[in-house]
Order: C-alpha cells, then structure tokens, then sequence
C-alpha cells in the first residue's frame, strides 16, 4: 500500500528554514521559482522549508511513536542524531562483530531500529549497503498562484544587558542587535509513504521482520505523521517564531501501487488528483481519497486514511 | 594579481571561499540567467557588510575573521559603481558571471596571504 499526502499551509512569521548566520544577520531559506506573468514566465525568489529540515522532524517523530509502541531505536536516532550506521563505529553499536555480507549488513540495521529502516541509511563501508527511505518529502514551496504574495522580511532583535563603566569591557555594547529573517507565506508539499516497503530487504525485496512486527511499524510511521501535521513539530525556531497560520488544506490518497498526489503548490490540485485517481480505477486498481478543507479538519482526514489502511489489513 | 573591472567584488568572493562558504561563488558561477547573480550579489554584500562590522581590527588596522585559527584579512565593500558596472555587464553577457567566480576561486597571482587590501576602490 502506498500513501501519498499533499499539506498546503499557511505560516505568518515564521523562521522554519534557517541558512545561514553571518555577523548578526540570519537568513532564511530562498529558491528560485518559476512564475507565470502576463502570459510570461519568469523567476522570482521565494522562501521555502527545504525536505531535509521536514524529514527530519518526520523522523523525531517516529522515534517518539516507535518508543511508546515498544518497537527498537538505535541509541543514535533516539536523540535525534540521524548517522544512520554510516560507518564501522555507528554500525558497531547495533552489530559486532559487523558481517561481511550486505544482506546481514542490511538485516541487522533494519532488526535494530525503526527510523533506519523507514527512513533509509548509507553504510559507506566494505561493502557499502544502502537503503532507500520508505518516505519522500518534498521542499515545502509556496502556492504559484500566490507565490508573489510571499515575502521573506528581516526583523530587528535586540538583546539587552546591564552594564555600568566599570563593568563595561572594551567596546562591547549594551545591546546586541540582530536580525532575523523570517517568512510569510501559504505554502505546499507533499508527503509520500511505501509501506510495502517497512521491515522488507531492499536487497532482497523479502521481508526481514515477521508479518505482526511490520504492521506494528506500519502503524507508528502512520502516527508519525498524524503527529508531525497534527502538532505542527517541525522546522526550526518554534520556540519564538512558532509560525501563527495552519493547515488549510490537505489530501491524502491510498492505492495499492505507487500514485503521488497532484501537488499542492497548484490550485486545481484536488481535482486533478481525483481525475487521475479516476483512470487508475478503470484499470481496476482500487483507491482512497479524502479531502481536508472547510468540512473536514486535517485530523479527520488522516484518520479516515489510517482507518481504511487499518480495514484493508495494512496493519 | 589579474586585472580585472570588477576586481572587489572577487575580492568580496574570494573572502567567502577563504571561509570555506562556496555558495555565493557557485550561484553566480552556476547561473543561467542574471536574476540569480543580481539576488547572489545583495544577499552576499548584506552578509558580507554584518561580517565586516563585527570582524576584529587587527594590530595594523586591518579587518580579519577567525576561522579554524587561520586569520582572513576582510577585504573592502566593492563600490557602487564596480556594482553596477558589473549587473550591466551580466546583463549583456553571462560569460562576465562565470569569469568573476572562476577568478574567486582561482589563487591571487600576487601573495598576499590572499583576501586583499583594506580598501579596494
Ligand atoms: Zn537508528
């Protein structure tokens, strides 16, 4: 089964995507992005939630899950520091001594802890083995439609400390002033999920786990992202750039092979979603859809999602 | 060191290599069309200027950063005329880009514990 999610939101203020400090400025993350004027295309900077940042939350939040569901988490990801087996020393830990061969190699990793094997690894060794991730994350860009509403604006922080003369060094200031860059904007990504792929060799393509421990981690990378979109943990800065928005749409398709929704940065995104879900079905091929928007909270429709997962045996 | 027009603004680029930042020299050499070097060149000139003021002075006069333990001279803000001159010239030729981000990472032919003078205007 394989779950496709597209999320549009919109974030005021916010500081989510981070590049770069340099003196006491912060930047926030820009793309070029194509945008159609006047029946012309042209390129304009906008600010963006890069995958990386948003896979990462994905995967605090599978940590979370998998430990309360008493599944296994390496040492490593349980804080949050995602090597994932990269060499013989992170390896080492989970497996000693380390096997020759890629299937052992894979096995054990995958056997050792949950966020490694939903979410990929490279062990770039001899032999090198490699896992693809059973998730996809896009960037999360703003909406084209109103991508030139979007603005990334420098806001003016200071920090203030009491200083008499005496107390006073050189020529340090009582004030430490800094800007952040933050960003506004309805942005749109897409989220992908292969569960067929949990606890199943990438060497292989045969199951490593048996059947009850797979659908137990099916289940936790579910609640995973109910969490991550429920509680809007993921970017960075929240602690005082907590974006002030929400989710404003979303869709989430179910099917048997692999389909990815229509993206959210297009407005149409929900209809052609539902025609091209269409056509698999006159191939036979059996589909789920639901829609969050101004009837459904985004809540709603993930658990309809998970309940039909549930009904057709996926856990 | 060659001569070039836009001599500051290698300088400028040459600084961020030295730092080991390589992602303003690869936008502008990468570019496919002026908007991304005339976006390239705000953004590092406003990073570029908040480093400058909080860099240290050193013993004579001259502006330096820390990085590894190794001291970066700063070297000077290009002008706004070498600025201009050089968005112009992008404008009419890409060619103008990539040279000015191959010579930014190219050594200076003059030894000069590289990063360049104070002032370069
Ligand atoms: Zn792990």
């Amino acid at each position: 089964m394989f779950l496709s999610v597209g999320v549009r939101f919109e974030a005021n203020v916010e500081a989510l995507n981070m590049v770069e400090t340099a003196g006491n400025y912060g930047k926030h993350r820009r793309v070029p992005y194509l945008v159609e004027e006047d029946g012309k295309l042209k390129t304009v900077y906008v600010p963006a939630i890069s995958g990386e940042s948003l896979a990462h939350a994905y995967q605090e939040h599978l940590v979370r899950e998998a430990l309360s569901a008493g599944l296994p988490v390496c040492d490593d990801c349980q804080r949050g520091e995602f090597y994932k087996s990269m060499n013989k020393v992170h390896l080492g830990k989970k497996v000693n001594p380390i096997p020759d061969d890629p299937k052992a190699i894979e096995e054990a990793i995958v056997k050792a802890c949950v966020v490694e094997d939903v979410g990929g690894f490279l062990y770039a060794e001899k032999p090198p083995v490699r896992r693809s991730s059973a998730f996809q994350v896009s960037y999360a860009l703003p909406v084209k439609s109103v991508a030139l509403f979007a603005t990334s604006e420098p806001q003016l922080h200071a920090r203030h400390a009491q200083m008499d003369a005496s107390s006073k060094k050189g020529n340090a200031s009582e004030q430490m002033i800094y800007y952040v860059e933050t960003g506004t904007a309805l942005y749109g990504f897409t989220f992908n999920l292969d569960l067929d792929a949990v606890g199943v060799s990438a060497i292989t393509s045969k199951p490593v786990l048996d059947g009850d421990e797979i659908k137990k981690r099916r289940e936790v990378s579910l609640k995973a992202l109910f969490r991550m979109l429920s509680s809007s943990q993921f970017g960075a800065k929240l602690s005082r750039f907590f974006p002030v928005g929400g989710i404003t749409e979303l869709v989430v398709a179910v099917t048997d092979h692999p389909f990815v929704v229509t993206s959210p940065i297009y407005d149409d995104y929900i209809e052609k979603t539902k025609r091209r879900l269409e056509v698999l079905k006159s191939f036979g091929e059996e589909s789920f859809l639901v829609v969050a928007g101004e009837e459904k909270v985004p809540e709603e429709a993930l658990k309809e999602a998970i309940d039909y997962l549930n009904e057709k045996g996926a856990f | 060191m060659v001569e070039t027009e836009y001599e500051g603004i290698v300088k400028m680029l040459r600084f961020f290599v030295q730092t080991k930042n390589f992602s303003y020299v690869d936008r502008i050499g990468n570019a496919l069309n002026p908007e991304p070097v005339e976006v390239t060149l705000l953004e590092a000139l406003r990073a570029f200027r908040s480093i400058r003021e909080s860099a240290s002075i050193g013993g004579d006069g001259r502006r330096y950063v820390e990085k590894d333990g190794n001291k970066i001279p700063v070297p000077g803000i290009p002008s706004d005329e070498e600025v201009k001159k050089f968005l112009d010239d992008v404008r009419s030729d890409m060619g103008v880009a990539k040279l000015v981000a191959t010579l930014a990472l190219s050594y200076p032919s003059k030894k000069e514990n590289s990063g360049g003078d104070e002032w370069c205007f």
